[in-house]
């Protein structure tokens, strides 16, 4: 376990330096840099010595790869730099940003989970029911729906006519409520049809049958055996779309104004701020590998087969 | 399902820790909802200017909305005949909010923070040295700077006492109101100063909060939970509008949309084909189609309510003169299209997402051009600085600049017609108009400058070096049975100001 949880974080770290190169490579081979930002062109008169003599200072006119260099010199340090819009060290901002976006994360999955338990456990155990096809409908319904759109239904429904919720902002769980849904609501529908599929899958398992033959009741056969044994593909699909989904909350937090950071970010690449994306992308390599490595030891937990091949082996 | 647990306590943990809401709305109480969002409150380098538009903090002089000509502020009166030695003197009556005094050492701490903290803040102020004696500075810039006044209206430069330690999270300024706290990215408190010199808010607090989707904030007033909106979504003004008791308000700004055009291209090079250029651009279509009405058509640079705009000639406009003007230029209609020695008129229009309209205002103008057989490519682009100074591919550009922010035409002018300016993409590089310019840079006197000013916009539009399309307007939505005395200034500088009330 030990041993496994060293090499997993070895060749985590070789990934993460791999990725920090090519995203500094991509976005500063983007057109444009943050000099006219940071000297705020679109109010104050500037001349182009002085955008040429800011450009020079800041080494953008340096090869990409002594800039590298250098922001990697800085890295193993532990010197994240300062954003150049705010000045502010780029991991305070980061890690100000992080927990509404995790909380979010978190409010969609517990939405997502309420919904696609039951809705996917349903639609296996009565396939082609009238339920299955009502999953099957609000699944299209779901996947096709962009959030943007949901989430301003959601406000004029619960904020303006009932006026139930609050719309905007970060205050206690209530502001979570609206966010959550509609991000949860957008995920779901992909793992109602996937834990439905997998159920099935388990359910003509060999190991069920047996179940059955040894006079379970069959609530124990789907709660014990087959529910368990259909998780893993679910959580895998999880695991990899996590960092997706982190991102993808950019859209949710501009319309609650739920203070992520994902907006923080997406800013940052329209101003080139450069140490803020690295940042970021550094802080996201991260959290997936965490998440993919609680996914792999989620396996050993639900499929016991992992856990003796495992000694077998050893 | 262990991650989810994980997940779901992490988002416990977070819902505890943030301060649980409703605990204000007692009192006389305003909700304010802006349409940007800033991480920090730095009244130095936060370029969203929060500080100043909650009225937390004040400039030395300030912009006078009804003149449109810099006014006293925290300072009282100021000299400086010759451009570049300058004296301030300061109120005697203004406290901080931590009840300390505004002297001249503070101000001149707070203006060398600024230039410390801000590369952009230096270059504008052009400051060499600041004495301070008592309430009074004496400022020496590096060169004769006549608009050196005109700058400090700019709200980086915001008095702040600089001895206090959490400059990002709560600067102790000296307007009206004083932050009481602050969610980074989402909204900031503020309360009623008592001590303010200009006599105290009729208010016990503001709340200033960010939502950067318009839809959202519109919403939002519509749902009460906010008395005030800034730039509501314009397509649903009309819904707005017709709810009772909400008052929409428009105002013209500073910023005008233009047509840079390319001076390096061959084609544009005759003026007659700019002026046909010029001719083709339908502004009150634009207004009314894609601003909705919301905007201001635009013949010059300067918002005609400036003091230094000039007053134009009706030139002849539309299809017709567009074609008189080319064929002055000797092209000549073949096949449909437009064209001289052989060769049709095909242009590059650039265009970026980043200002909505724009996009738009490319496609009327691509529409009208090839109506009288001018072809017009249109090509978007991410960043239009950038693209604009590295390539010379192209030859028109939708653009969109702030022509007088603080009240003097010296910014505009020398950033976009000076040939050293950085935001020169038309490449002008016209002796006689960099005369104008550097003229215009050596005199003190605000009445001649702004005859010089004048001077330069007229030139301007007679060589039609760019073409101005309209100035947009700020729009704002509050609920009118509640909210007294709001304005809708032209800056957009204030916001939060001690005159607000409640009804």
């Amino acid at each position: 376990m030990g041993r496994i949880l060293i090499r997993k974080f070895l060749e985590t770290f070789g990934f993460v330096l791999f990725i920090t190169f090519i995203s500094f490579l991509f976005i500063r081979m983007a057109p444009g840099d943050p000099v006219l930002t940071i000297l705020n062109v679109d109010e104050l008169s500037v001349s182009q010595e002085q955008v040429e003599a800011l450009r020079e200072e800041m080494g953008f006119n340096q090869p990409l790869l002594v800039q590298y260099g250098q922001w990697l010199l800085d890295f193993v340090r532990l010197d994240f730099g300062q954003s150049y819009v705010t000045g502010q060290p780029v991991m305070k901002m980061i890690m100000g940003g992080l927990p509404a976006t995790l909380e979010l994360t978190g409010g969609a999955l517990v939405i997502m989970l309420l919904i696609a338990l039951p809705l996917g456990s349903l639609s296996a155990l009565y396939r082609n029911s009238w339920i299955d096809q009502v999953s099957r409908l609000l699944s299209i319904i779901g996947a096709a729906i962009p959030s943007f759109w949901l989430g301003l239904i959601l406000i004029d429904l619960f904020g303006v006519r009932l006026g139930w919720l609050p719309t905007m902002g970060r205050d206690g769980w209530i502001s979570l409520l609206l966010p959550s849904l509609t991000l949860g609501l957008a995920i779901s529908s992909v793992y109602v049809r996937l834990l439905r599929s997998s159920l099935l899958d388990s359910m003509g398992q060999e190991f069920v049958r047996a179940a059955r033959a040894r006079g379970y009741s069959e609530a124990r056969i789907f709660w014990v055996h087959a529910l368990r044994h259909s998780l893993p593909p679910v959580i895998t699909v999880f695991g990899v779309s996590l960092g997706s989904l982190i991102g993808g909350v950019v859209v949710v937090e501009v319309l609650f104004a739920y203070p992520g950071i994902g907006k923080l970010v997406v800013d940052s690449i329209r101003q080139r701020d450069y140490p803020l994306i690295q940042g970021y992308i550094l802080v996201m390599a991260a959290l997936v590998f965490v998440v993919n490595t609680l996914v792999d030891l989620s396996y050993r937990y639900l499929n016991p087969e992992m856990k003796l091949k495992e000694r077998k082996a050893g | 399902m262990g991650l989810a647990v994980l997940l779901l306590a992490v988002m416990m943990l977070g819902a505890c820790s943030s301060p649980s809401s409703s605990a204000k709305e007692q009192g006389k109480h305003v909700s304010f909802l802006y349409n940007f969002s800033t991480n920090s409150l730095d009244p130095h380098v936060d370029s969203s200017y929060v500080p100043i538009r909650a009225g937390i903090t004040e400039t030395l002089v300030r912009l006078d909305e009804d003149n449109l000509t810099v006014a006293p502020w925290l300072a009282e009166s100021w000299e400086g005949t010759d451009g570049q030695n300058w004296k301030i003197h300061l109120r005697d009556d203004v406290t901080f909010h931590n009840g300390k005094p505004l002297t001249g050492d503070s101000v001149k701490a707070s203006l060398e923070r600024a230039m410390k903290e801000s590369v952009a803040v230096k270059n504008a102020l052009k400051i060499k040295s600041i004495q301070a004696e008592g309430n009074t500075l004496q400022i020496v810039t590096n060169q004769p700077f006549p608009e050196f006044i005109s700058e400090l209206v700019n709200p980086n430069t915001s008095i702040i006492d600089v001895t206090e330690t959490d400059i990002v999270n709560k600067p102790v300024g000296t307007g009206p109101f004083q932050l009481a706290s602050f969610t980074p990215g989402s909204k900031l408190e503020v309360k009623r100063y008592d001590s303010y010199w200009d006599g105290a808010s009729p208010l016990d607090g503001v709340t200033f909060a960010f939502n950067e989707d318009a839809n959202a904030r519109s919403l939002a007033l519509r749902s009460g939970q906010v008395d005030i909106v800034y730039r509501p979504e314009v397509e649903s003004l009309d819904t707005l509008d017709a709810e009772p008791g909400i008052k929409v308000e428009s105002t013209s700004t500073f910023r005008v949309h233009q047509l840079t055009m390319n001076m390096e291209r061959p084609a544009l090079q005759d003026v007659n084909v700019r002026r046909a250029m010029d001719a083709l651009i339908d502004r009150q279509k634009i207004v009314d189609t894609i601003l909705l009405g919301h905007g201001e058509a635009a013949t010059g640079p300067f918002l005609p309510s400036l003091p230094f705009a000039p007053t134009y000639e009706p030139s002849p406009m539309g299809a017709d003169a567009a074609v008189d003007y080319l064929q002055q230029a000797g092209y000549s209609l073949v096949n449909g299209q437009m064209q001289k020695d052989g060769k049709p008129l095909q242009l590059t229009l650039l265009t970026y997402p980043a200002r909505a309209d724009l996009p738009l205002i490319a496609q009327v103008f691509q529409s009208d051009a090839k109506k009288i057989g001018v072809g017009v490519e249109i090509r978007q682009i991410d960043t239009p600085e950038d693209y604009m100074a590295a390539n010379r591919d192209w030859d028109l550009a939708t653009y969109s600049n702030l022509t007088a922010p603080r009240g003097d035409a010296g910014y505009y002018l020398n950033a976009t017609y000076h040939p050293d300016g950085a935001l020169n993409f038309s490449g002008a590089e016209d002796p006689k108009l960099t005369a104008i310019i550097d003229q215009l840079n050596r005199t003190v006197q605000p009445e001649k400058r702004g005859v010089l000013a004048e001077k330069a916009a007229d030139y301007v539009h007679e060589n039609v070096i760019n073409s101005f399309v309209l100035h947009p307007s700020t729009i704002v939505a509050y609920n009118e049975e509640k909210v007294k005395n709001w304005v809708t200034t032209r800056s957009e500088y204030y916001m939060i100001t001690n005159k607000l009330d409640v009804m």
